[in-house]
């Protein structure tokens, strides 16, 4: 067996080959990898690690990359839990408007970033529907501060641990909850016990994925955000800021330090998922 | 704890799963409801698990009214064709699963809960698996793991549907000694689902032969054989 | 009903042990409605809104003027040349990936993943780097005469990385499970490579692809992060819908701003609308763990 040479694939009698690989490496290479490759070279040989640390290493900076990884955590939090509720009373129960309703959810995939952004800003403003009841009830501002910059991510995550985790609740054996209930487990232990175990897993793939999505998302939140350096500032927009400045080394160490933040973020989650993937045999 | 079966009939809409029937098992006896496919075995076993609310009729354990009872408060040992075991829990967790789920004033301590899990893998002689998970066991060890969950608490009855349904058949030969083994030793009135005639009269102390909804004869295995009442029940056993 | 006296009254409703009492269930529904409305439905409502507030002639007008039409051309043209681009990757990849046994699948696949993890703006700052005027490449297209940054090229370019995944990840677990066999036995009977490939292969992904296409399309008409940093901002040359409606915004005519985002919500209606239509009739002709 180990006689047999190297081959990049085994033979087949398939066609298209050639082509196919070569339209894949090529679109791939060009407007992923090449791209990527810049970015990296520009931040470390271009502009050096050092440099890079000393742009990031200041308050500003700091305090946007901070509010746009707490606001995404805060908001990916909030959509863990209220997607697996919203999954579970699309799969289980039956009321009207179910099936509209299951369609909305899909709603922040379809609809632009930025008509999102201008329509919550419109009713959470100080001035708008539920901004000025707000206001006048709790004394809280909704727009124009972090609060707003939730509201914005929980709308762009709100699909993926619906998405993710309806098709595990739609599988989950009726006898598996029922055997529970037999054994003597109230509804509620039934449900933590049995049934969120169950669906630890997918809901946190939607997590990561939502995770994901709000930390670089820009269009809707720079809207309602009011965009206060220190403040309200998120880091995108700081890139975006120093790019008009013409300041692309800055600009360059920004992305980079979301990107290295981001990349962690989703492999600590991926790890958690195999080693609780592992845990429970091979599932 | 005997069995009383008062014109329990069960629809599901319009389709009729239950016609009335009524039964009688006195406490120990190991039963076997014995049937095609759809003649309403499983929809029985149900309604005395509490998982299935009966149309009309009533259930009487040790002669006191158990229709309303709810099936957290039924005590049954229930295994179910599927085993249904928590796949994200050991063999260790599923078993003590029942005991952990008791109210705080009658939960055991948690030594006395491994040493009763313990117990219970003797008793299904499978003493070293509990830190495997589910995925990691063949069939016939699931069927017992589920067996030994049901066991755990203590239960006031074994009701198994198609115990041995999912397994191939020198596993099945094999698990039923194990069965009647089991019963003996508890001594629980125990009735299990199979469409097997030659599993029931081999096993059961009391064959319940259903047909559509309705039942046919109950009897001795030795009886159902000798003496089959119906033409259905005939044809059935000689099957 | 004198022969119900010997049975003992039973609770009204008998709630099976897989469903929550009947409180809890309402209480779950009502919270769920409570969320999408305030989160979901009313900004739509405001969207609508706030465009008619002067009146339907008033908003129509604002799309008539020369910013707002090129605005929608330039919107429709890029999504015309993107939409295609990333359906042939798609279909290019999905078949390389999963007609064939190499080595590397896996990360190729994670590969073709990774716009998805990647800010737009960062995904705008990867072409302006590779083709600013700062860098060496960007100054000779300027020079040139082609430039690509502050250009239709570099919105088409981040508008492909943002878009990168969406077709090939609905089309690879669809031909995953259909598997080979009947392309092979396409081939035994004597087709060519393509003629399988249209006789055989795209009748069956067909649905999927649609799929793919119309979640590419959605996202390539309204990618808003991504194009305001390639695009310049050009009014009436470089400037998207999206980044009308910012400008607009900014501009305070909220007529304006808002009859495009509701011009835009409208197609968000058409995605859903024809998305949930597939979603219900070939559903077992899509991804079908992967629904988004
Ligand atoms: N939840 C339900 N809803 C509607 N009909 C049901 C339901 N459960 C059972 N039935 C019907 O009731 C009848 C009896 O079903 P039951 O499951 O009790 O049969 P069974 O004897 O256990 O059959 P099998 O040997 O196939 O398991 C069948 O006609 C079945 O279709
Ligand atoms: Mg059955």
């Amino acid at each position: 067996m180990t006689a047999r040479p190297f081959t990049l694939r085994n033979p087949t009698p398939m066609p298209g080959w050639g082509l196919s690989f070569g339209i894949m490496v090529t679109m791939l290479s060009v407007i992923v990898l090449v791209p990527m490759g810049v970015l990296l070279w520009r931040g470390f040989v271009g502009f050096g690690a050092g440099g890079m640390w000393e742009v990031v290493n200041r308050p500003r900076v700091w305090s946007a990359l901070e509010l746009s990884f707490r606001a995404a955590l805060i908001a990916s939090l909030f959509n863990l839990v209220f997607g697996v509720i919203l999954a579970w009373v699309l799969v289980r129960y039956r009321f009207p408007g179910k099936r509209l309703i299951d369609a909305a959810v899909d709603l922040p995939f379809a609809l632009p970033t930025a008509v999102a952004g201008i329509a919550l800003t419109a009713i959470y403003a100080p001035n708008g529907v539920f901004g000025s009841v707000i206001q006048d009830t709790f004394g809280i501002r909704v727009a124009y501060t972090e609060l707003g910059i939730w509201i914005a991510l929980i709308f762009v995550g709100l699909p993926f641990v619906v998405r993710t985790v309806q098709p595990v609740i739609e599988e989950i054996d009726r006898e598996t909850e029922e055997a529970s209930a037999t054994l003597g487990a109230s509804r509620l232990r039934t449900v933590t016990h049995v049934v969120l175990p169950m669906l630890a897993p997918a809901a946190l793939t939607g997590f990561a994925l939502a995770l994901a999505r709000s930390v670089g998302e820009y269009g809707s939140v720079i809207f309602i955000a009011g965009n206060l350096p220190n403040v309200t500032e998120i880091a995108p927009l700081l890139i975006v800021i120093r790019l008009e400045e013409f300041d692309y080394d800055g600009a360059v160490a920004i992305a980079i330090a979301m990107l290295t933040i981001s990349f962690a973020l989703l492999l600590a989650i991926n790890l958690i998922q195999i080693w609780s993937r592992r845990r429970m045999g091979a599932v | 704890m005997n069995i009383e079966i008062e014109e329990i009939s069960k629809d599901f809409g319009t389709t009729a799963a239950l016609h009335p029937v009524s039964l009688s098992i006195p406490s120990g006896t190991l039963v076997a409801l014995l049937g095609p496919s759809g003649s309403g075995k499983t929809t029985l076993l149900r309604i005395l698990g509490g998982l299935e609310f009966p149309t009309a009729g009533r259930v009487l354990f040790d002669g006191a009214d158990a229709t309303n009872l709810s099936v957290q408060d039924r005590r049954a040992g229930f295994v179910f064709q599927s085993y249904a075991l928590f796949r994200h829990m050991t063999v260790f967790d599923n078993i003590a699963y029942g005991l952990r789920a008791r109210p705080r004033q009658s939960r055991p301590q948690s030594a006395e809960i491994a040493r009763r899990v313990t117990k219970l893998l003797d008793l299904i002689k499978l003493p070293d698996i509990g830190a495997r998970y589910p995925s990691q066991l063949s069939g016939g060890q699931r069927q017992r793991v589920a067996l030994a969950r049901a066991l755990a608490i203590e239960p006031r009855m074994m009701l198994l549907d198609e115990p041995f349904g999912a397994l191939d058949a020198k596993v099945r030969r094999e698990l039923r000694q194990g069965l009647r083994d089991i019963h003996d030793t508890t001594g629980l009135t125990s009735i299990f689902v199979t469409h097997d005639q030659e599993e029931a009269m081999e096993l059961a102390d009391l064959v319940v032969v259903m047909s559509m909804g309705r039942i046919e004869q109950v009897g001795k295995p030795e009886d159902i054989r000798a003496r089959p009442k119906t033409e259905f029940v005939r044809e059935f056993v000689s099957a | 009903m004198t022969d119900t006296l010997t049975i003992p009254s039973r609770p009204r409703a008998f709630r099976p042990a897989t469903t929550e009492p009947t409180v809890v269930k309402g209480a779950l529904i009502a919270l769920c409605l409570a969320v999408l409305t305030v989160l979901l439905f009313a900004p739509l409502i405001a969207v609508f809104e706030e465009a008619l507030r002067r009146g339907w002639a008033f908003a129509l007008a604002s799309l008539s003027e020369p910013d707002a039409q090129s605005a929608i051309w330039l919107t429709l043209t890029v999504a015309a040349i993107v939409v295609p681009l990333n359906a042939a990757f798609g279909i290019a990849a999905a078949w390389a990936i999963t007609k064939f046994d190499w080595r590397g699948k896996a990360w190729v696949f994670t590969l073709i993943d990774l716009p998805f993890s990647v800010s737009p703006v960062v995904a705008g700052l990867l072409f302006v780097l590779m083709f600013g005027a700062n860098s060496a490449l960007g100054a000779w297209l300027v020079a040139s005469g082609f430039p690509i940054v502050f250009a239709v090229p570099g919105i088409v370019l981040a508008t492909l990385f943002i878009t990168f995944p969406f077709v090939a990840r609905e089309l690879i677990p669809v031909m995953l499970e259909q598997g080979r066999a009947e392309e092979e036995a396409a081939l035994t009977l004597g087709a060519s490579g393509w003629r399988t490939f249209f006789t055989v292969t795209l009748p069956n992904i067909r649905w999927a692809l649609l799929y793919g296409v119309l979640l590419c399309n959605a996202r390539a008409m309204g990618e808003f992060g991504a194009v305001a940093v390639v695009s310049g901002k050009i009014r009436g040359q470089t400037t998207t819908m999206p980044l009308m409606i910012e400008m607009f915004y900014n501009e305070y005519l909220s007529v304006a701003a808002f009859t495009m985002a509701g011009v835009l919500a409208l197609l968000a209606f058409v995605t859903l609308t024809l998305k949930t239509a597939l979603e219900w009739r070939y559903a077992d002709q899509l991804a079908a763990t992967h629904r988004h």
